[in-house]
């Protein structure tokens, strides 16, 4: 699609009232092209999940999304706004992945003194109390566990009350325990019809609280839809039987082969062709198991560097 | 600027027990001392010891409370807490000011307890001449705030206690706070009149003694508000 028409669709976007319209946008650090090219638009009320591996640009595209850097090239609108317009008007906000806590000041104190900088905010107690840490208010923020601490963080982001809820890794030092609960107070937020925009690289957050799951890798955006539409982008299923003293692997309907011992694993675009013909070749073939792909092997697959 | 959030950081700033006793009781504290030590007499230049030391004392807590404050800016740096505040419309100016405001604020307590001990310990002067003291040595703290500011955007959060403490010191032994001038050899006291601390004493007892260079002062001082200035604007620029 050529640049114009891409610009087009995000003034569109921009006109009908969109979250977050991302248009070509890019940013390089040195050689390494951190985000290459980026077209996003998000409708208000929507869940989104970020999702990709280690060093695909999520980081960098919440950076510039909050204003935090400048992008190379590219548009951002916030609700129609540049993103530092947004901020100051309080309408979008964020979840930091680390630190952002006072040493020497109460978790009251600290909430209190972002509510003070923003132009509508809502009273620090509410804010503790959507966030689940109205027991916590006195407590010192260095004597906070590693969940309770990200708590402190959530209740930091809402205290403006923004339309648009950025999560930087958000539940990234929780155990499981902690996760759940932190989801489930975060899914009474979005409850509420707020947008939100995650950025994860667990798969089963992607899956079980978005409504939609972006895929980036190497700066880009390889997939983007529903957590079905993204698992069916790569189509196909597994096929696994143990077939003793198999040679020709080679069958049709399927994409590779993989071999450990006499366990062979099929990756098929039609299973349906491959398990006949294995069948047929190898009668003596047995535990077969044909299963669908899940959200993690299409993410594996989308994700995953070329050889 | 936010009044709201000075409010909260001055009350941050203020509950912190090592400022209470570094800015406000330690300098008292040594004044009492060396004006037990002295004893209530006349020092050379014609100014009373008490009156003297209450001055250098002064000085001396004046930098303590500027100087912690810009080094908590590295402490937030390091914390990440700056990058919270950059999601807020709290602009970059904005929360320099505030710190420097904070700074000033911090600066006040001590210098007004030791004009109170001052003045029960028999420092007499009119009205005019304690408004005209009090309030050169406040405006005196605008280059340690600077000061404080640039070592708070210099240094790492862990450097910064030995950057504050050798500043203070350099300053406070060079500054004429602990030696005078008139009793520094050739070299030292060339070095002295190169710091801003030795000008603002210098500008505190003007009205007492006679000969003291209060051209010179204003643009020693001037220069010192000036430079500061730049390398915070640009340290900060660079930062953001």
């Amino acid at each position: 699609m050529p640049p114009t028409s891409i610009g087009d669709m995000t003034e569109t976007a921009v006109r009908a009232g969109a979250a977050v319209a991302l248009s070509g946008l890019r940013k390089r650090f040195g050689e390494v092209r951190a985000v290459d090219g980026i077209d996003l638009v998000i409708s208000p009320g929507e869940v989104v999940a970020l999702l990709g591996p280690n060093g695909a640009g999520k980081s960098t595209t919440v950076d510039m999304l909050l204003g935090l850097s400048t992008p190379d090239g590219g548009t951002i609108s916030v609700f129609g706004k540049a993103p530092r317009e947004a901020v100051v008007a309080g309408q979008i906000s964020a979840m930091l992945q680390s630190g952002a806590l006072l040493d020497d000041a109460t978790v009251a104190e600290a909430v209190g003194l972002i509510a003070a900088l923003h132009r509508k905010p809502m009273p620090v107690a509410q804010a503790l109390q959507q966030a689940g840490i109205a027991d916590l208010a006195n407590r010192k923020c260095t004597k906070l566990s590693g969940g309770q601490k990200q708590r402190v963080r959530f209740a930091l982001a809402l205290v403006c009350e923004p339309d648009l809820l950025v999560l930087d890794e958000p539940t990234v030092a929780m155990d499981v325990e902690t996760r759940r609960a932190f989801w489930n107070q975060m899914r009474a937020y979005t409850d509420t019809g707020r947008t939100v925009l995650f950025a994860t690289h667990y798969l089963e957050e992607a899956e079980e609280y978005a409504d939609r799951v972006v895929l980036m890798r190497s700066g880009r955006i390889v997939a983007d839809g529903s957590v079905a539409q993204v698992r069916a982008a790569v189509s196909g299923r597994t096929l696994r039987a143990v077939v003793p003293g198999a040679h020709d692997l080679e069958l049709p309907g399927a994409r590779s082969a993989e071999r450990r011992g006499d366990r062979i694993t099929f990756t098929c675009t039609d299973s349906d062709a491959t398990v006949r013909a294995l069948l047929q070749r190898y009668p003596h073939a047995h535990d077969i198991e044909i299963t669908a792909l899940g959200l993690e092997d299409a993410f594996l697959a989308l994700t995953g560097e070329d050889n | 600027m936010n009044a709201r959030f000075l409010g909260l950081e001055l009350r941050r700033a203020v509950r912190n027990g090592r400022y209470l006793i570094f800015t406000v009781i330690v300098p008292s504290v040594m004044f009492v001392l060396f004006v037990n030590l002295y004893g209530k007499g006349t020092f050379p230049n014609g100014l009373p010891t008490t009156t003297s030391l209450m001055m250098n004392m002064a000085l001396f807590g004046l930098m303590a409370g500027p100087l912690s404050i810009g080094a908590r800016i590295a402490v937030e740096r390091g914390l990440g807490w700056q990058k919270q505040l950059r999601l807020t419309p709290l602009t970059g100016t904005g929360y320099l000011a505030t710190k420097g405001a904070l700074s000033m604020l911090v600066a006040l307590p001590g210098i007004l307890l030791i004009s109170i001990i001052g003045a029960v310990e028999g420092v007499r002067m009119d009205a005019l001449h304690w408004l005209g003291v009090v309030g050169t040595l406040w405006v005196g703290a605008i280059p340690f705030v600077l000061l404080g500011i640039v070592i708070g955007l210099v240094a790492s959060p862990d450097g910064m206690q030995a950057i504050t403490g050798l500043a203070s010191m350099l300053l406070g032994l060079l500054g004429g706070i602990w030696i005078p001038a008139e009793v520094a050899p050739d070299w030292l006291a060339t070095l002295m009149k190169v710091l801003p601390t030795y000008w603002i004493k210098e500008l505190t007892q003007a009205p007492f003694v006679s000969g003291v260079d209060v051209k010179q002062a204003l643009l020693v001082i001037a220069l010192w508000v000036a430079g500061l200035s730049v390398i915070a604007a640009r340290r900060y620029r660079a930062q953001s």
